[in-house]
């Protein structure tokens, strides 16, 4: 049964429900009213894009031997071509006819050609050329041969394992280009391709905001503007979206590592991954602090993120570890029996985390040494522990200890 | 709820807050029960629709729901809900998973609900929607998106309801479209369709769609323990309402 679809953003309407009303776009429009933070999540004022036909492109790029349309994303369509000159197979992506009009558009389309030209990595997707051919704002990039990852995960064909590989290469990225000032803001599935050759790229930096090396310009990110995914944006895309900064991609890289590690999104009261699939535990933390609400409380570097798992699946050992690598016993895992644990057991262990890390913020210690805190309080939380001492009763009693050592040297001399 | 443009509409679920529930104590624990009855009231084809994702059939699934809120309605339960317990819908969610793993740990299927209270609900009705909704959603996500669709769908009851009251009701009909944002159709339209001209057209949207949100935002209102959980819960609403 095909259930009609909205012509604004083009999802299923639920049946009647709702007056005939898309849900989506009613609570787009009444909650995004509300206050002075405004969301739109797509282009909705304009028409569904509609990818230009090959015969219509062609006559404005004559260096191109244009095959066939790949895909067509929020921005742009995407072409699969053949660059006669170098006889090398190129992607064209070209800006929606609909939206080439806006300046503001139009400028944030030339921007991420630049930004992507300026970056280097070999897990980036290399920038070609770009411009305006005609009415087509375009540009020409590397054309990967492989799939993304919401292939991969539709197809089910991914194994926690791989996602423990997958994910390691993708820190690696963003630290690169978070070094370079650099922010993603759209990190999802779709932009995570993997090569017939199993190597990583990430695409699309479309919607990346330079920070640091150039000023923020406010007329492109209206503060009623939010771009990005919604499952997969950090809190603070929602709520404070010119403040976002390099951790919001730490953020949307935890919500692909959870659905990578359970294939379903971290949603509401979400269970720890080890609850949904058979994965050491340890990890339950490494991708519930990538998704702490709080950017304070996250991974504060994409590099942290990557040498945690890599740990924890044995990729830094100094030997190759066996297929798959075994769990190394240390005092921070689980014991098996407990893994099993029902959720709403769980459930209240990974508020608690949560309410302790946000304590730990309001109590303005040093982000790094709260992290080192909390590193231990998790694992306390994680084995079923006794609840840590607080601060003034660790004081009080080093203060007692001090005092009583003190008498015993005074008694004796 | 200070802070909150509660509409003028006399819905009894406008006049109960989850709040209230978790700030009762013993000697408010009457008021503390009705309103919580007025919300199971309001949001039961969640639980339904979570139930039967569970794999329960429609018969039984009645029967899981009623006596969820017969046991959620007792006053020992009800002296059992904490502030810590978070929203309305969380509670909720967790409270049935408890209450299933329950029955289904102590097979008393013939236990259930009986010589309790029963609310009036319309199960057939809720059957047929829940087939309508066709879908792979497992049956956490499908209670959170019929939940965002509830909340949804009431506050637009209630909209047209106001409207219908105060013989605004043609008004609400024509202008219902621009409920959903942008602008459905030439403003110069609805003005001759409603006998206007573009200027009051425009103003009446404006005042439509203020009032739904509002609306809205006093029935998210209802459910979260303060205001300042209104945003994050709305935050959640997009998410269960986003498509996979």
């Amino acid at each position: 049964m095909s259930a009609p679809t909205c012509p604004r953003c083009g999802t299923s309407l639920a049946p009647e429900h709702t007056q005939g009303l898309c849900p989506g776009c009613l609570l787009q429009a009444a909650a995004g009213a509300s206050a002075a933070d405004e969301v739109v999540l797509t282009r909705q004022e304009s028409q569904r894009p509609v990818a230009p036909a090959i015969e219509a492109l062609a006559p404005h790029f004559p260096g191109l031997e244009i095959e066939a349309l790949i895909a067509v994303g929020g921005m742009g369509s995407v072409y699969k071509a053949r660059q006669k000159s170098l006889g090398r197979n190129v992607a064209l992506k070209v800006l929606h006819a609909q939206i080439a009009d806006e300046p503001g558009f139009a400028e944030r389309f030339q921007r991420e050609a630049h930004t992507m030209a300026s970056l280097s990595h070999p897990g980036l997707v290399g920038v070609h050329d770009f411009g305006q051919a005609g009415p087509y704002f375009h540009f020409v990039m590397e054309y990967v041969d492989g799939v993304n990852l919401r292939q991969m995960l539709r197809a089910k064909t991914l194994a926690p394992e791989l996602a423990l590989r997958i994910v390691p290469q993708v820190c690696e990225v963003l630290q690169y280009a978070h070094d370079q000032g650099v922010v993603h803001r759209d990190i999802k599935p779709e932009n995570i391709l993997v090569e017939r050759g199993g190597r990583v790229r990430v695409l699309d930096f479309g919607l990346s905001k330079v920070v640091g090396k150039h000023p923020v310009r406010p007329l492109l990110t209206r503060s009623d503007q939010v771009m990005g995914t919604p499952h997969y944006m950090a809190p603070e895309q929602w709520e404070k979206p010119l403040s976002v900064d390099h951790r919001a991609d730490i953020y949307s890289l935890g919500v692909v590592f959870y659905e990578l590690l359970t294939g379903e999104l971290p949603l509401g009261r979400f269970a720890p991954p080890s609850h949904k699939v058979h994965i050491d535990v340890r990890l339950d933390e490494v991708v519930l602090r990538t998704l702490d609400k709080e950017p304070m409380l996250r991974y504060q570097q994409a590099s942290e993120l990557k040498s945690d798992v890599e740990h924890i699946s044995g990729a830094d050992a100094p030997a190759a570890a066996p297929e798959p690598p075994p769990l190394p016993a240390s005092a921070t895992e689980e014991p098996s029996s407990t893994r099993t644990s029902g959720p709403p057991h769980r459930n209240r262990r990974v508020q608690r985390l949560r309410e302790r890390r946000a304590a730990a913020l309001a109590a303005s210690a040093p982000a790094r040494a709260s992290d080192a805190t909390l590193r231990v309080e998790t694992a306390i939380s994680l084995l079923g522990g006794p609840e840590p001492l607080p601060g003034p009763m660790i004081g009080l009693i080093c203060f007692l200890g001090i005092s009583m050592l003190l008498m015993l040297v005074m008694f004796f001399f | 709820m200070a802070g909150v443009n509660l509409p003028s509409g006399d819905e009894s679920f406008l006049t109960t807050h989850w709040s209230l529930v978790l700030r009762a104590g013993g000697e408010d624990s009457e008021r503390a029960q009705l309103a919580l009855a007025s919300l199971c009231r309001s949001y039961w084809y969640p639980l339904y629709a979570f139930v039967r994702r569970k794999g329960v059939a429609a018969q039984d699934a009645e029967d899981v729901v009623q006596s969820f809120f017969a046991r959620l309605l007792d006053k020992q339960a009800l002296s059992q809900v904490r502030p810590e317990k978070g929203r309305f819908r969380s509670f909720l969610l967790a409270s049935i998973q408890n209450h299933l793993a329950n029955l289904r740990a102590a097979e008393s299927s013939q236990k259930r609900g009986g010589g309790q209270v029963a609310l009036d609900i319309d199960f057939a009705a809720a059957d047929a929607r829940f087939r309508l909704e066709a879908g792979v959603l497992d049956a956490q996500k499908s209670f959170e998106r019929a939940w965002a669709l509830e909340l949804l769908a009431r506050a637009l009851s209630g909209l047209e309801q106001e409207y219908r009251a105060s013989e605004r009701g043609a008004l609400f009909d024509v202008l219902k479209p621009e409920l959903v944002g942008g602008q459905s159709a030439p403003y110069a339209d609805y003005a001759e369709r409603l006998c206007s001209n573009v200027a009051a057209v425009k103003v009446a949207v404006h005042r439509l769609r203020k009032r739904y949100r509002d609306r809205l935002r006093a029935a998210i209102a209802e459910t979260v323990a303060g205001e300042a959980e209104i945003e994050s819960e709305i935050a959640d609403l997009f998410k269960a309402l986003a498509p996979n």
